[in-house]
């Protein structure tokens, strides 16, 4: 009876639904459901690795994934070293040969991959086994055969070229160099060159060096007991021997004074891939962490409803997608938005980013975009929780970044407690609009201009797949290098006013970081010099030559110059660099005009043994210098040389701009005299 | 290697991520009904996690296009965001993010393809928001003059700018002259600039409903209580009437090779084989998947290993059938070494092919094929959205949801005989298209 009712209800219930449902109103949700969080379990072997097992019967496969903490290295010229000592790993051992080893991880139908900082195997549960053994003989005792280095470095260099014409591979190495500098190991770039230099021998060094179990994660995930594990790990891994495994701290790299514009050239291209990016300092875990992702889900994480996609995409129609992403990193990360858009509208794409970014920092979200954006985590998080390997990454996570033991069971309610005032804060935190590297990859003549509004100096600098200056030269043949030294000596008052100099005392200040300095620089015919920074009217740093000996002293020390660095002090003394150019021992070409500044300039090279040092750059229209860019032993440094006035007869720069790695300052020049007679004696070391 | 995967990624990633040669060894349970509207549903139960996906599968893909407006079925994915009667534009996507669940869909020359996952207490959201983009989606201007350009710029982003990203639209337009396979779910652009609104709803009213599609629950669901719902839902939607446009196109057999050569904005030359080979789903077919595994899956494979490894021809290799149902092509290729001449490195390529027509492979390299297929399937269909999809594929493509029980079987039903054969039958010079990819000079 009770049974008959209950279906006649159900009837009355089902069809009165029917009559009465209206589409107009969206479905409430049923009561929220329960979410579980796996366990999992760890133990340690003697030799130090730590193991982490989640056990997982829903299919009979096991994973392993070994995963190492190792600093960040840099790799100097042999750039590739490091990833090739982790792919090369699995291409031999003492007692297998690559042929073998594929052969029986292909046999089993299993997964198996190595890499700088670990390897990841995977396969059914019955073929465990067998995998592992493999596994344990690659970890401990792989041989780096040469013929197996060769190969991959032919691959590597043709996977370059393609590389070469990939939008997206030209920005991520361009804005690497950008944020991080090229001496930087997160802004160091394989070239063919470093593919050079790499040796079997770094790669054993690499491996013996930093494969140790004491720095080691196991993860194991799937259908297997905690006490199966143990036995696996001990048997496998049990002999692999600790070690000390060295750690590595770097500077940050210094953060940008004003807007950055580069520019990058991809040939056909009928798009531009946008970049505007810089670094950030937030370490995964950190307590800003979850809000900070927060906020950038609100202006560009990966949904439909994130800000840069309903601006870029929904309502101006420029791009297929646009997104952000807010890196963390236990040393340094990087914010980055991102998209393509049609060439006309790079601009436009760049103006709605940054108007984006700004009004994150300045306008308070609403209640409602908040909660949008705290159920797209939630649901995320939830969803991640399908896959048994999600379990495995948060205890790895906990582990790595030392974090609270319920870091991910209150994750949810970390969540849910962010509020507005939180979210600008963050915003104000961590993105810089007026620090960012603005970086398009495109069609450069078409974009150059337009670009140009977002830089305050108004400068864009083009930059080649490896993230170094690129100037596209016209060729001229009315003139020739000389003439064209000769015509800067004439504009800056000729050859006779020059000559008349004897000595320059000059008087200069410039800000770094929010740090005034001073810096006087005296110089005497034909090649004393001095320079002295001060800060608070204490000399930091001299640099002297007596027109044959050099020295540098710094907070450091004093260094007394040799080789390479004293040649690079004896030309950089010169009271008129140009008029030993003049000379008949002097390698100068003119390689044609380029546009410097907006305006035409002739560039000439000067040559060291062939090799291009430095290019100068003189103003068609003037003649007067415009531009230098010297190669040394610091880098790449640019220097800019602005508003010339005469003193004596003679043109001087008032600015000068100068440029090195990631920083830009202008060195303005309060005072110049000229002939005062300045003593020998200041230029003694 | 960090470049030579990502190559290898932009690569696959142009075919569609779409092969559903997954299932479990363990079956899936599934059971399945039709509304008098005609629309098909499936249910998989599955309360591991507290998640649901709703997906439907309409039986529309570029193969239903006209020569002359080519890239319509995908422009309808796009703009089956825009909104409907009852959801203004823009909220569609907002309601499901807004409920924590997750949307997309995508297009292939067979199919369209809408799915969302859901919190499971929201599933009667996401039936909603099916429903009504079946009953009433809203087809008008703004929205198609916005998705016009965002197509445009997509075309752009994923096929025109990237290197070697326009190859399966010049391989199809090679290898297929009446079929509508020739032209790629992209379309021309030009045709869809030139549609104009009535066309698109046209297109609508035909291929979007009820008795056109099919509907997939799978998750954490009571199953009696969703069958309520989705009556409540989908059960007033009509049911078109009139017929429904369906292709039925033979293509001739190609006869002789087809060759040409590409200039692109390219670093690499590459070269490619298209063969003409049988649709999803026939014996022929699991013997061409794992010809192709033979070849290029794995480092071991005879490609990788003779081309890349022991003569240094080859970068990166690749071989598989594309997954259509409908008789199509099976593509091979080889990104070439610095250095190396296209035609020899295709020479290389074409003397494993002989091999393979000529010598039957040995037992122990057949052995292996079988547990790399094996490791394959009962790894698939690990996660619920995966098992929803290809549901409804088997379903859409054979009207037989089931066969996602059977593929392990199917492909262990292959003979090494049945892989020289299909290598003898389909792998020969008269039956394929070879392009070369080379560097715009």
């Amino acid at each position: 009876m009770k049974k008959i009712i209950l279906s006649i209800l159900t009837i009355c219930f089902t069809t009165g639904l029917l009559a009465q449902l209206d589409r107009s109103i969206p479905p409430s949700a049923g009561p929220a459901p329960q979410i579980n969080i796996g366990e999992y379990k760890k133990f340690k072997l003697s030799n130090g690795l730590q193991v982490f097992v989640v056990e997982d019967n829903r299919l009979p496969f096991v994973a392993y994934s070994l995963n190492l903490e190792i600093d960040p290295i840099v790799e100097g010229d042999a750039v590739g070293y490091i990833s090739l000592s982790g792919s090369l790993m699995r291409s031999g051992t003492a007692n297998r040969t690559k042929g073998e080893i594929d052969e029986a991880i292909d046999f089993i139908g299993a997964t198996f991959n190595t890499f700088s900082d670990g390897m990841y195997a995977r396969s059914l549960k019955k073929h465990s086994e067998t995998l592992l053994e493999i596994m344990s003989d690659v970890v401990m005792n792989p041989s780096f055969p040469q013929e197996e280095l060769d190969r991959s470095i032919l691959r590597m260099r043709s996977a370059l070229q393609a590389n070469k014409s990939d939008a997206g591979s030209i920005a991520a190495n361009v804005a690497n160099v950008l944020r991080f500098g090229k001496n930087d190991p997160y802004g160091e770039l394989v070239s063919e060159e470093t593919l050079e230099n790499i040796t079997v021998d770094l790669l054993k060094d690499y491996h013996k060096t930093y494969f140790r179990p004491n720095v080691g994660y196991l993860v194991i995930v799937g259908d297997i007991s905690l006490k199966e594990a143990k036995k696996q790990a001990k048997k496998y891994f049990g002999k692999w021997k600790k070690g000390d495994v060295p750690t590595h701290q770097y500077d940050d790299p210094a953060k940008y004074e004003q807007p950055k514009v580069a520019i990058a050239n991809r040939e056909g291209a009928n798009q531009s891939t946008i970049n505007v990016t810089h670094t950030v300092n937030l370490t995964p875990g950190h307590p800003d962490a979850i809000k900070a992702s927060l906020m950038n889900q609100i202006l560009g994480g990966g949904s439909f409803n994130a800000r840069l996609f309903q601006n870029l995409r929904e309502d101006k129609a420029f791009t297929y997608g646009a997104y952000s992403r807010l890196s963390t990193d236990k040393r340094i990360g990087h914010f980055t938005a991102s998209t393509e858009v049609r060439t006309s509208v790079t601009d436009s794409a760049v103006y709605e980013i940054l108007h984006e970014m700004t009004r994150m920092r300045k306008e308070l979200v609403s209640e409602e975009e908040l909660d949008l954006m705290k159920n797209v985590l939630t649901g995320s998080f939830s969803r991640s929780l399908e896959d048994p390997q999600t379990v495995a990454r948060f205890a790895l996570n906990i582990e790595r970044y030392n974090l609270p033991s319920d870091y991910y069971r209150t994750y949810l309610e970390k969540v849910a407690a962010v509020t507005p005032q939180d979210i600008k804060a963050m915003a104000n935190k961590y993105l810089h609009p007026d620090h960012v590297i603005i970086l398009a990859v495109g069609e450069a003549d078409k974009i150059r201009e337009p670009l140009s509004k977002f830089s305050p100096t108004g400068e864009v600098v083009q930059y080649d797949f490896y993230g170094d200056v690129v100037t596209g030269p016209r060729e001229v043949t009315d003139v020739n290098a000389v003439e064209v030294i000769e015509r800067y000596l004439e504009a800056i008052g000729g050859h006779d006013a020059v000559n008349a100099v004897e000595d320059v005392k000059m008087h200069a200040s410039f800000t770094i970081q929010g740090m005034q300095l001073n810096m006087i620089t005296q110089q005497k015919a034909p090649n004393k010099m001095l320079v002295e920074t001060l800060m608070g009217g204490n000399v930091v740093t001299k640099q002297v030559f007596d027109g044959e000996n050099g020295l540098i002293v710094s907070p450091m020390g004093e260094q007394r110059l040799e080789g390479e660095m004293l040649e690079e002090m004896k030309k950089a003394s010169a009271l008129f660099a140009e008029q030993a150019l003049l000379k008949p021992d002097a390698e100068i070409e003119l390689v044609g005009v380029e546009n410097v500044e907006g305006m035409e300039a002739f560039r000439i090279n000067v040559l060291s043994n062939g090799e291009n040092t430095k290019s100068l750059y003189y103003s068609v229209e003037t003649g007067l210098k415009l531009r230098e860019v010297s190669t040394g032993m610091q880098g790449t440094v640019i220097s800019v040389f602005i508003d010339y006035k005469e003193v004596n007869g003679v043109k001087f720069p008032s600015v000068m701009r100068q440029t090195a790695g990631p920083q830009t300052f202008d060195i303005t020049i309060d005072s110049i005299e000229v002939n005062t007679g300045i003593d020998d004696e200041v230029f003694a070391l | 290697m960090k470049q030579t995967k990502k190559l290898l990624l932009f690569f696959l990633g142009l075919f569609i991520a779409m092969f559903p040669v997954d299932a479990q060894s363990g079956r899936i349970e599934f059971s399945e009904f039709t509304l008098d509207n005609g629309l098909h549903v499936i249910l998989h139960q599955d309360n591991a996690t507290p998640i649901v996906t709703v997906a439907v599968m309409y039986d529309v893909g570029s193969k239903h296009e006209r020569p002359d407006r080519t890239g319509f079925a995908h422009f309808f994915e796009h703009l089956m965001f825009e909104g409907t009667k009852h959801i203004p534009r823009g909220e569609y996507a907002r309601f499901v993010e807004m409920a924590g669940g997750t949307l997309n869909a995508n297009t292939s020359a067979d199919r369209t393809y809408y799915f969302q996952t859901l919190p499971s207490n929201q599933l009667e959201l996401g039936l909603w928001l099916e429903s009504e983009r079946m009953l009433h989606a809203s087809v008008d201007s703004v929205g198609i003059q916005t998705q016009k350009q965002v197509v445009i710029e997509e075309r752009k982003q994923m096929y025109d700018n990237r290197p070697y990203g326009t190859i399966l639209i010049e391989t199809m337009a090679r290898a297929f002259t009446k079929h509508p396979y020739q032209w790629t779910t992209i379309g021309d652009p030009e045709h869809i600039m030139a549609a104009e609104d009535h066309e698109f709803q046209e297109f609508y009213d035909m291929f979007y409903v009820p008795n056109n599609a099919v509907l997939v629950i799978a998750g954490d669901i009571v199953k009696e209580d969703t069958r309520t719902l989705i009556e409540k839902y989908f059960g007033d939607i009509p049911t078109r009437t009139e017929e429904i446009y369906r292709p039925n196109i033979i293509e001739p057999p190609l006869k002789a090779e087809v060759r040409d050569t590409i200039f692109d904005n390219v670093q690499i030359p590459l070269v490619l084989q298209a063969y003409r080979t049988p649709a999803l789903n026939t014996e022929d077919y699991f013997a061409i998947d794992m010809l192709g595994t033979l070849l290029s899956t794995g480092q071991s494979s005879r490609f990788f290993r003779e081309l890349v490894d022991n003569q240094e021809l080859a970068l990166q290799v690749g071989t598989f059938p594309l997954p259509y149902n409908e008789p199509t092509v099976t593509l091979t290729y080889a990104f070439a070494n610095m250095g190396i001449e296209p035609h020899v490195l295709e020479e290389a390529m074409n003397i494993e092919i002989e091999k393979v027509r000529n010598e039957l492979i040995p037992e122990e390299e057949f052995q292996k094929l079988r547990n790399q297929f094996e490791n394959d399937i009962i790894g698939g269909n690990s996660r619920i959205a995966e098992r929803a999809h290809n549901l409804a594929t088997y379903h859409t493509y054979f009207g037989d949801a089931s066969l996602i029980n059977k593929e392990l079987e199917k492909y262990m039903a292959v003979t090494r005989e049945d892989i020289q054969r299909v290598a003898r039958e389909y792998f020969r010079s008269d039956n394929r298209v070879v392009l070369y990819y080379l560097p715009k000079r």
